[in-house]
């Protein structure tokens, strides 16, 4: 529309997902939360392109979505790797030693809260509390939790993972 | 109707008002941030707490709380002056306080604000933003770090403009406002966000840093641009329009203005403009003074005569436009015309034939309480943004249901639920009879009174809605039940417009569209209305004093063709540049290389100009007094804030000097001109200039009675064979030829381009920002493609105002021209 202003850089990415999750909630009331959250589902993270998306397809403002989107935690605007490494930073895991299991994921991987290793397969966030406080100091990856966490052990996770896919 | 009590003063107001609207009628003054008179309540700021007897021990939000009987309001009192204060406290918190350099200094309400509630310290402390500006975009410029996150920009550009550029985004204390992934302003830069932001944070950036509010100079006048007739407010200093002010308070627009209104008035001020009179000898325009031009422009026009042709452009004032006719008479000829391509035959052929009635039956702000809306072409937004806006608010705000009759999608098809009968180009007129033949066939239709129904329903034959679906391309139920609504709501809306670049079947949309409102009982019914909207600021005052060939002469197309020939002696052209925007330049180009003698009287050398033999520097908008009558019939009257240029002098003082050299006699004055011109036009009898106040005059009151009720048959258009094929129209930021000189539109949109939808260029590999060129009958053009989501498959657009793209050497006023494409 204008010269001067910034040209969006839109990445290429496939939409038959991002079209089936609205496909799926267009009729609904309130549907922008659901697609939201059926977008990143599919994508791991919410692409612009989605969100331009979803603006037409639900007549909602971009920028109203974009509002959504960076007023919930739940989303994210980046890519995210394969494998979300929660660390505990709760009042028990803390004293337990938590900052020296973080310490250790930023030493082996490179990651601190909210960064994701250029490979995609590892997002570091470091969280409150997962309600294991007993395990402490303890972790989850995806859905996998891991407690009583040594230097030496949470090593061994990080190589568990490694190794994955 | 309630009664309230506020600060002792006894009130009534109506159930709908707020504690803060019933104290505004008391005349109570409470202070507020986030609340506008045209936006809903919000209630964000906490500035405007009162207390209220029936609502003991905490503090009323004033201007979200509804004002209820009884009610006894307190707004001022310790605590009161206390909460306020702490909220300012907590506003200034993280506020930049970088008032020396802010441009809003002296009109600012947190600074106001602050100095009234005596903020000289602050209890607490807090982080300070270092957000940076968006300055990215030449007009709007953005401070973060000033915003005091009242909301007003976000609900006006959703609410009013329907754009939506702007949200709240991030959470708690880092919350601010921002556009979607927090990039630079793209938008449509009307600048409503700017008139309605309390603080610095959001500023008008071409009148950074040129004057303090108090020493600007404001002028209330009407905008030269559209038929749609705002108020703009001129911030005068050093004899120039530095900046248009806001106003809410006067004529039709509620403050709202468009690109055009906004940032649009610069031309007034270029260094481009005319200073003096230009004659040309040996073959040179050169400096001339206003003796020698006017002596022989009056020689040139005496001696050619009947044979002289008369065009103007419809941004004259009625007054000078009222003088042309007696100049016309005055020389003697009847050859008098105001628009290329005669595009307001749909309201001069069209309507007269149909209602008796040369003008819109009803004013724009019943269209904000229309059930249905039906918008014929979807570039009725671009030609007439502020009344788009009124349609916005019908439809956010009423749940108005809006149709669009489009050969592309637009502004108005993404509104809320608005449908799109999107067809193939040049069909508009078929689906509108297919309506027509739907709401007789289905005994929908109000015929009761109506001429011509048996001849109609017989012509129509061949309208059926699904013939006219499968040949247009749109959905025969979206036709019925767009038919259906129009003629069973309590109000409804036709909307269309007439301009230059919408020439192709002009008269029979307007007599398609009548028929249509007929039908349905729009025409003549308090509370709906056909409009027809004239592009130019004062097209339906050219209508109205029938600037039109006189019975036997020659109209525009006939003058150029004559004049072609060799048949015209003289062509006196007033505002308007035809070989830019007049269709067929071929025919224009032929006109004036033909005629002997040729006068042009414009603000700046336009091409027209350069070709001409006398040109005579003419004033703008805001150099003048006088009136223009808007697209609802409202005159409204013009005031001049600052003085012309060189000797170039206002089109009216230029006919009353050639009509006293020709020997006829000259009104004195615009005042003069009014009175006169009022007696002799239909519909202005009874006005007089006094009655034209605040908020203007509608001749022929709010609803226009249709003087007929004749049904008139009228043939569809005929789709194109081509597989591509261009639509030709006005862009958004641009009006005419004029708003090329205004440096606010140009740097948005600097250059011509063509518009290709994503799939065409897709298939055409055609990349947005390359060259392409478009081969058509006439001739062919070429400029930097532009790839959007408006258009359908095969459509292409281009916007007619640029001179350099030589539109008009293909374009001679088709629906729709066949193209080929390449690179």
């Amino acid at each position: 529309m204008t010269e001067t202003a910034q040209q969006e850089t839109v990445e290429e990415i496939d939409l038959t997902a991002a079209n089936q999750v609205i496909d799926k909630y267009i009729d609904m009331h309130g549907s922008l939360m659901p697609v939201l959250q059926g977008i990143q589902e599919e994508y791991g993270y919410i692409p612009e392109e989605t969100v331009h998306l979803t603006a037409e397809r639900l007549n909602v403002y971009a920028s109203q979505i974009y509002g959504v989107l960076t007023f919930y935690a739940q989303f994210h605007l980046e890519p995210r790797g394969k494998y979300i490494v929660r660390v505990c930073m709760g009042t028990a895991c803390h004293v337990k030693g938590a900052g020296r299991i973080a310490e250790t994921l930023k030493e082996r991987l490179g990651i601190v809260h909210a960064e994701t290793t250029e490979d995609l397969k590892f997002t570091a966030e470091y969280v409150a509390c997962i309600g294991a406080c007993g395990m402490a100091p303890v972790i989850m990856v995806n859905e996998g939790t891991y407690g009583s966490l040594t230097v030496q052990k949470m090593d061994d996770v990080i190589k568990k993972y490694q190794a994955m896919d | 109707m309630v009664n309230l009590t506020i600060d002792g003063k006894e009130v009534t107001v109506s159930k709908t008002a707020t504690i803060y609207e019933a104290a505004k009628e008391a005349g109570v003054h409470i202070p507020v941030l986030c609340y506008a008179k045209k936006l809903l309540p919000y209630g964000a700021c906490r500035v405007c707490l009162v207390e209220v007897e029936q609502m003991k021990g905490r503090l009323i939000p004033s201007c979200t709380t509804p004002a209820t009987e009884g009610m006894v309001v307190t707004t001022m009192s310790d605590e009161i002056r206390k909460v306020r204060k702490t909220v300012l406290e907590f506003l200034l918190v993280n506020h930049v306080v970088d008032c020396p350099v802010c441009d809003k200094g002296g009109e600012c309400d947190l600074q106001d604000l602050s100095y009234d509630y005596e903020v000289v310290t602050n209890r607490f402390q807090g982080e300070k933003f270092d957000l940076p500006k968006d300055e990215v975009n030449p007009l709007i410029e953005r401070n973060m770090n000033r915003c005091v996150l009242c909301g007003k920009c976000v609900r006006v550009c959703d609410e009013v403009v329907g754009y939506g550029s702007y949200s709240f985004i991030n959470r708690g204390f880092e919350t601010k406002i921002a556009t979607a992934f927090d990039r630079g302003l793209n938008c449509e830069f009307c600048g409503q966000c700017v008139s309605m932001c309390p603080v610095g944070a959001i500023l008008p950036r071409p009148f950074k840093f040129k004057a303090r509010p108090w020493q600007l100079k404001e002028v209330n006048s009407v905008c030269g641009y559209c038929g749609n007739g705002c108020t703009v407010t001129l911030g005068t200093k050093d004899n120039e329009v530095q900046t248009i002010r806001f106003n809410d308070e006067t004529g039709v627009n509620d403050g709202n203005l468009c690109i055009r209104g906004r940032f649009g008035a610069s031309y007034v001020n270029s260094d481009q403009r005319l200073t003096s009179p230009l004659i040309r000898k040996d073959g040179e325009l050169v400096e001339a003074s206003w003796e020698e031009a006017l002596e022989k422009v009056t020689e040139g026009l005496r001696s050619a005569g009947s044979d002289t042709g008369i065009i103007t452009g419809a941004r004259l004032t009625n007054e000078e436009l009222f003088m042309l006719k007696n100049l016309a008479k005055a020389v003697g000829t009847g050859n008098l015309d105001h628009s290329g391509g005669e595009s307001y035959k749909g309201v001069t052929e069209g309507l007269q034939e149909t209602l008796g009635l040369q003008a819109s039956t009803a004013t724009f702000p019943q269209v904000e309480n229309a059930n249905a809306i039906l918008a014929i072409r979807t570039d009725f937004y671009e030609t007439h943004p502020v009344f788009g806006m009124v349609v916005n608010q019908a439809v956010k705000r009423n749940g108005a249901q809006l149709t669009v009759i489009g050969d592309k999608q637009g502004k108005l098809t993404r509104m809320p639920h608005a449908r799109t009968l999107q067809h193939k180009p040049g069909l508009e007129v078929n689906i509108l009879n297919a309506m027509c033949r739907f709401l007789l066939d289905e005994g929908l239709a109000k015929t009761e009174g109506l001429q011509g129904v048996e001849e109609l329903k017989t012509a129509l034959a061949a309208y059926s809605v699904d013939a006219v679906a499968a040949a247009t391309g749109v959905d025969a139920a979206a036709i019925q039940k767009t038919a259906t609504e129009l003629a069973t709501v309590e109000n409804a809306a036709i909307l269309l417009a007439y301009g230059l670049p919408y020439t192709a079947h002009s008269r029979e949309l307007g007599l398609a569209a009548a028929n249509l409102a007929l039908l349905t009982g729009i025409a003549g019914r308090s509370g709906s209305g056909l409009y027809l909207c004239g592009e130019k600021s004062n097209s339906q005052g050219a209508i109205d004093l029938q600037i039109l060939p006189a019975a036997g002469a020659l109209g525009v197309t006939g003058m150029l063709k004559s004049a072609g020939e060799g048949k015209l002696k003289a062509l006196y052209v007033t505002g308007e540049d035809m070989l830019v925007s007049y269709p067929d330049k071929g025919l224009i180009e032929k006109a004036i290389d033909k005629t002997p003698f040729v006068v042009v009287q414009d603000l700046f050398l336009s091409e027209t100009a350069s070709k001409a033999d006398v040109v005579l520097p003419a004033a703008s908008f805001a150099e003048k007094a006088g009136t223009f009558t808007n697209a609802e019939r409202r005159i409204q009257r013009l005031n001049p804030g600052i003085t012309s240029p060189g000797q170039a002098k206002t089109d009216f003082a230029i006919f009353q000097d050639l009509l006293t050299a020709l020997g006829a006699t000259a009104s004195t004055s615009e005042a003069a001109a009014f009175a006169e011109l009022a007696a002799v036009t239909p519909g202005y009898e009874m006005v007089s200039l006094d009655m034209v106040g605040d908020q203007g005059y509608v001749w022929g009151g709010e609803t226009l009675a249709p003087e007929v009720r004749n049904l008139v048959t009228v043939e569809g258009g005929k789709a194109l064979d081509s597989k591509f094929q261009l639509v030709v129209g006005s862009a958004l930021y641009h009006s005419g030829t004029t708003s090329l000189h205004a440096k606010g539109p140009m740097s948005v949109v600097s250059e011509p381009y063509i518009e290709f939808g994503r799939e065409d260029a897709a298939e055409l590999k055609v990349l947005d920002g390359e060259l392409v060129k478009l081969k058509a009958a006439g001739g062919e053009i070429s400029a930097k493609a532009k790839v959007d989501r408006r258009l359908p498959k095969g459509v292409l657009f281009a916007p007619y105002h640029f001179g350099s793209l030589n539109l008009n050497r293909i374009y001679s006023g088709q629906a729709a021209i066949a193209v080929e494409v390449s690179k």
